[in-house]
């Protein structure tokens, strides 16, 4: 059976049917949800029961899994989950809800903010892939803007003076923001928060269009004083999510939501968390290389 | 000649003509102005060409005037306005008339401005009028956008409403600072840094209006972790500076603007600073009605 793709928010985010991403998938159908994905960024799927060795099988189609940060950055007997997925839940490995002033609750905050995932590894990541195991009652929806079209919109002058910026994400950024301090979770983990460099304006390579790179992990432009280039990377982000070039998605159970972190940025929203389960699992693609030589 | 005021915006913000801010205002001018500002919160004079003393002398027909924090943070001969600390020099300009340059460290503690705020929130009395008036523009961008926190209180949903009734915020100038990553510190100003409490949720002391009384300078809410009281307040400020509860003002020369720090956030504009001179001067007037103590009691 051939995949259809529904637009919907014109031409970013498609949902799809007529297809089981649990079973083995031919190389066409493959191609198929490549197109699509360069074609829309976001590709919605209803009723896939993943479990998690066919969540990691699926996402295998699209490139090598990255490891989560998360992941790494915890001990192994803190982890619920296999190291290649990351655990986007509020539970703990015995599976109770985190408490109020749990670290890795107030760590997981910063996923509120507007980012591309892993925007703070020189390599970053190509496609995000979440599953839906658990869903709260209300509230939880993740949103995505597409960074295509914001680039588009911009002025001739605004597009001229970023072309070649270039940016300085780390994950320690992200976190400041909502006063959290980079906290070592037991390993040595110093030298993954050290800024990465990316280009501001990235250009697809299969499409050749141009998005903006932008993340809540940015922390500065190289070449610019720090306060100067974070209320510009504010106007810029602001400008970028307006809601004409944002989709809200409200979860159900089953969904699998694909994301490409190269033309997206994309937010979680409140919840009830201290009362209410919300269990999804994220597998990640590498990306092709670097966006930028990295400094010495 | 009488005052007459017209809405530019449809929930806030109105023109004000039939008066001369030179001269001294009558009573019932002064009045006027006053309904004008518990009704439409911004009010916009044009062609005012008036003086520092004579702004000054306006200003104190609706209370007692505040000092400048950045004025009592800044050496004497770093202050382009002397000894005149209750005027405010929303400048790129230093001391010398000269345009400040890019790493200048006045400039970066200027550029928090561009986040969405409500002047002086960081005092235990915050300010309750701020009027700005315009000597030099920008030839483009500097914009000052003004957003209606009354509308933004009324539209949100009544389980939001119950849940901030009583939230109790902490605000400084560090705080707004920091999100750009430039650290306030100012030997000797301690207790100026500290932060201060105020209620999420103000009453308006006349028109009994319900606002979210949001800024810059929030760290964090009293009893929660940092970052959940972050993260919250972000949802709730960018809630309350959508579009339809935005007015941006253009700036000409002598354009006066007063606006009610109570009802409204404000933040300016990006504009080609390092080589065109935006001149504008700020007076303040200390708010009533904005303690947690005297919002709890009219509550």
């Amino acid at each position: 059976m051939a995949i259809d793709i529904q637009p919907l928010h014109g031409e970013f985010a498609g949902e799809v049917s007529g297809i089981d991403l649990t079973r083995p998938l031919s190389r066409e159908d493959v191609v198929a949800i490549d197109a699509g994905m360069d074609r829309y960024a976001v590709l919605v799927f209803h009723d896939q029961h993943f479990d998690d060795a066919t969540q990691l099988a699926f996402s295998r189609n699209f490139g090598e899994l990255e490891i989560s940060s998360g992941g790494e950055m915890s001990k192994p007997e803190e982890r619920r989950l296999a190291i290649e997925l990351a655990d986007i839940s509020n539970l703990d490995r015995d599976n109770r809800l985190r408490a109020v002033d749990d670290k890795r609750r107030l760590n997981a905050l910063g996923n509120r903010l507007w980012h591309s995932d892993a925007s703070f590894r020189a390599v970053p990541a190509k496609y995000s892939l979440l599953s839906a195991r658990v869903v709260p009652q209300a509230g939880g929806n993740t949103e995505f803007a597409d960074m295509r079209a914001a680039y588009d919109v911009l002025d001739d002058a605004t597009k001229a003076e970023i072309e070649d910026l270039v940016t300085e994400h780390s994950s320690a950024f992200s976190r400041e923001q909502i006063g959290f301090p980079p906290v070592d979770f037991g390993n040595d983990n110093q030298d993954k928060l050290r800024p990465v460099r990316h280009r501001l304006v990235r250009t697809h390579p299969v499409t050749g269009r141009k998005s903006l790179y932008l993340s809540a992990h940015i922390g500065t432009i190289v070449g610019w004083p720090v306060p100067e280039a974070r209320a510009f990377i504010r106007d810029l982000t602001e400008h970028a999510t307006q809601p004409r070039f944002v989709h809200a998605h409200r979860w159900r159970q089953w969904d699998l939501v694909i994301w490409d972190n190269r033309t997206t940025m994309h937010r979680a929203r409140r919840y009830d968390d201290l009362h209410d389960i919300r269990d999804l699992r994220r597998t990640t693609i590498r990306g092709d290389g670097l966006t930028v030589a990295q400094a010495a | 000649m009488s005052i007459s005021i017209r809405p530019l915006h449809p929930s806030f913000v109105g023109e004000v003509t039939g008066v001369d801010l030179t001269r001294p205002l009558s009573r019932e001018q002064v009045a006027a102005i006053e309904s004008g500002m518990d009704q439409h919160a911004v009010l916009v004079f044009h062609d005012q060409p008036i003086t520092d003393e004579q702004q000054c002398d306006f200003s104190r027909n609706f209370g007692e005037l505040e000092v400048t924090l950045a004025g009592q943070m800044a050496k004497p001969e770093d202050r382009r306005f002397g000894d005149r600390l209750e005027l405010g020099d929303i400048s790129n300009l230093d001391a010398q008339n000269r345009l400040r340059a890019r790493e200048d460290h006045r400039r970066m503690y200027a550029l928090a401005n561009q986040l969405w705020h409500s002047d002086a929130s960081f005092r235990a009395i915050g300010a309750g009028y701020t009027l700005l008036h315009a000597r030099i523009v920008p030839s483009r961008g500097g914009n000052t956008e003004f957003a209606d926190m009354r509308a933004a209180y009324d539209a949100l949903d009544d389980a939001t409403k119950a849940e901030i009734d009583d939230l109790v915020t902490e605000h400084s100038i560090r705080f707004s600072r920091e999100q750009l990553g430039f650290q306030v510190d100012s030997p000797g100003n301690e207790d100026k840094l500290r932060p201060v409490r105020h209620r999420l949720v103000l009453t308006h002391p006349v028109t009994g209006r319900k606002s979210l009384y949001l800024s810059s300078h929030i760290g964090g809410i009293v009893g929660w972790p940092v970052p959940e009281a972050r993260a919250f307040i972000r949802d709730l400020a960018e809630h309350a500076t959508q579009r339809q509860f935005v007015y941006a003002h253009e700036w000409r020369v002598n354009d006066l603007v007063m606006w009610d720090n109570r009802q409204v956030m404000h933040r300016a504009r990006r504009f080609n600073d390092l080589q065109e001179v935006r001149d504008l001067r700020r007076t303040s007037i200390k708010g009533v009605g904005l303690t947690v103590e005297e919002t709890a009691a009219a509550a």
